[in-house]
């Protein structure tokens, strides 16, 4: 659904409910003002009808004179049955105005008389020039407040949001810059506004437990990881020594075996836990400019001979100019993570290629499509198998590594080859 | 040989103690980094085995210590894994090598004799192991006088099993020490197994006898 600041809408509500009255007020001032006329003119009619009627009791005999003479009144033949049918009846029309010089709005009246047997009409007219400027000035006038009133409060709906909303959008601005871990280094932004004072409040203390809870969590993990080394370490070192005792290992092969795998793989992942939270604490920010090649041509050194062993190939096409703003520890972790996954996923359909161009570092090998879903394939413990081997950390590893150095890790699949590409966010 | 491990953790120590003690030195230990300075400024020790996180201070002091007294004990740093910084300061402070926790015991006694090797001229640079001779200058290996040709992790592995002769070695303690943490363990071992068979293959093919010996499964001994 579409949204509007909230100050367009009330000024939209605003502006239609002035629209409103406005309407409500025009016309209930012109049906007052025709009411008015009405008044006016029916007492002016009705008074030249009563005159008129006087005037022919008064004067029996010479009325027919006296009639020719009075304007407006019309001896009706047999051909007038048109007027006989629709008076009397009231219009309204512009007539030159003799006195004035000028054109005027008249109101007429024709009614049917009867005079001595004879059947006249009788056209009376008044004058409403005056009434009907009256009503048309009322009407302009009333226009015009409501086209000053409605820009008035458009400009002031914009003037406030200008200057009373504005400690409003900056809080907005520091919600949306925050960062679980960060805190906010930005001042508390100056209000006299209770409501946005009270949000301020709460968006602050908000972060205050999400900052502490982070941190415990931080900790915990830390502890965790760093912690359970040692004991870990002993119980592998007391594990090598049963397996040195030709006694025990002939009971207990199996027993045995399952303790020492499980501690190595709990003593792993405590140490890439580790690894992580330090990427996290931001232990390492020696960023350098590395020139890629010679890292990468030494890491496919390194790996060589287990991918010979695998059957796989591996394929470089390197491009001397790539350089990534890393640490380097970071660099190394983060190749290791990406060949490892490379060699422990590929198939020898083809061979796992390193490639990089002058912004794009890409690894790529062959392999059945993901079973899992591609978005959640960088985080932690989303794996598709559960071999314990495997850690579940590495992908995401790499994630957190590239997050913290501006760098955008992407995973795709085409050509039967899983492509993961990594290249500099800021360009 | 005349070895001090500091180490704060009581059953690890006590096992490392009996661990290098299985392998011939003379071994003390301490949990703290002022009983260490003690005895480093009191009694002479071929070497040094001090991790850096110690509950009284940085096991690194200890090395500008010996340093500064010009001992001649060589020392070999425990770092936390990741931990570069330590590892980098560590090395530039003077010490001959460093090993990540938790480590196996077969690596830390390869790294300590290959020290110990390099540093004391008295050492000896010939492991030997019944008919199988490994020349550590030269590299060249002979069985019974016939040289055999080994590959880099061939020789390197030969090397790791003669430091830990009559030991069982983990497949694990073997793959790190290999290949370090570059692939997955699992994927390791069948690559490990194929270089034990070729190692274990060149040796036999030239009169030797089967010193390398499956344990149950887990790992490997090179005896008799």
């Amino acid at each position: 659904m579409q949204s509007f600041r909230l100050l367009t809408k009330t000024t939209l509500i605003y502006l239609v409910f002035i629209a409103l009255t406005f309407f409500v007020s025009v016309r209930y001032l012109t049906l007052k003002s025709d009411s008015y006329i009405n008044t006016q003119t029916e007492g002016f009619f009705e008074y030249r009808q009563a005159k008129l009627q006087r005037m022919a009791e008064r004067h029996q005999t010479e009325i027919e004179e006296r009639l020719h003479e009075m304007h407006g009144l019309k001896l009706l033949t047999d051909a007038d049955s048109l007027i006989r049918k629709k008076a009397p009846y009231v219009r309204d029309s512009l007539i030159l105005n003799q006195e004035k010089e000028e054109v005027n709005m008249f109101r007429l009246k024709t009614i049917i008389v009867d005079i001595n047997g004879k059947n006249y009409a009788y056209t009376m007219r008044i004058n409403i020039e005056d009434f009907t400027k009256l009503r048309a000035d009322l009407l302009e006038s009333i226009t015009k407040a409501f086209v000053i009133l409605a820009l008035v409060i458009t400009l002031f709906s914009l003037f406030l949001s200008g200057f009373l909303l504005r400690p409003f959008y900056r809080i907005l601005e520091q919600m949306n810059l925050y960062k679980v871990g960060k805190g906010i280094d930005e001042p508390l932004v100056k209000t006299s506004t209770s409501e946005f004072k009270k949000m301020q409040s709460l968006f602050r203390k908000m972060v205050c437990r999400t900052e502490e809870d982070y941190r415990k969590l931080k900790e915990y993990t830390e502890n965790m990881a760093h912690e359970i080394q040692t004991p870990l370490a002993i119980i592998r070192n007391k594990t090598e020594n049963l397996i040195a005792d030709s006694h025990v290992m002939e009971a207990h092969t199996s027993t045995v075996k399952a303790i020492y795998d499980e501690a190595n793989h709990l003593s792993n992942l405590g140490t890439t836990l580790n690894l992580l939270t330090k990427i996290e604490n931001g232990e390492y920010s020696n960023v350098v400019t590395v020139s890629t090649q010679a890292v990468i041509e030494r890491h496919v050194d390194a790996v060589k001979e287990l991918v010979g062993l695998k059957a796989l190939s591996i394929e470089t096409n390197l491009n001397q100019s790539h350089s990534l703003d890393i640490d380097p520890f970071l660099f190394d972790i983060l190749l290791k993570n990406l060949l490892r996954n490379a060699i422990r996923y590929g198939t020898n359909a083809g061979s796992i290629t390193i490639s990089t161009t002058s912004n794009t570092l890409t690894i790529s090998n062959y392999g059945e499509p993901l079973s899992v879903k591609p978005e959640r394939i960088f985080e932690r413990f989303y794996s598709s198998n559960t071999s314990s081997s495997s850690l579940g950390l590495g992908l995401s590893l790499v994630k957190r590594i590239c997050d913290l150095n501006q760098l955008e890790v992407k995973y795709s699949y085409g050509n039967g080859q899983h492509i993961f590409s990594i290249e500099n966010a800021r360009n | 040989m005349k070895i001090l491990v500091v180490e704060d953790n009581y059953q690890l120590a006590a096992d490392l103690s009996s661990f290098l003690e299985e392998n011939g030195f003379v071994v003390e230990y301490v949990d703290t980094l002022s009983k260490a300075r003690s005895k480093v400024s009191i009694y002479t020790y071929d070497l040094v085995v001090v991790d850096i996180g110690l509950p009284d201070g940085s096991g690194l002091d200890l090395i500008s210590d010996l340093k500064g007294n010009s001992s001649p004990a060589s020392i070999l740093i425990v770092t936390a894994k990741n931990a570069i910084e330590d590892k980098v300061r560590g090395l530039e402070l003077g010490a001959d090598d460093y090993i990540t926790k938790p480590f196996h015991k077969a690596e830390l006694n390869a790294r300590i004799r290959s020290i110990l090797r390099r540093n004391k001229f008295s050492g000896s640079n010939l492991l030997q192991f019944g008919e199988v001779k490994v020349d550590l200058l030269s590299m060249d290996v002979t069985v019974n006088e016939t040289p055999i040709d080994l590959t880099r992790k061939e020789y390197d592995l030969l090397v790791y099993f003669m430091y830990n002769a009559k030991k069982v070695i983990t497949k694990e303690s073997i793959a790190e020490h290999l290949w370090g943490d570059h692939i997955d363990q699992a994927d390791n071992f069948d690559f490990l197994y194929n270089h034990i068979k070729n190692l274990r293959k060149k040796i036999i093919g030239a009169g030797g006898k089967g010193y390398i010996q499956s344990v149950y499964g887990m790992g490997y001994k090179f005896s008799d």
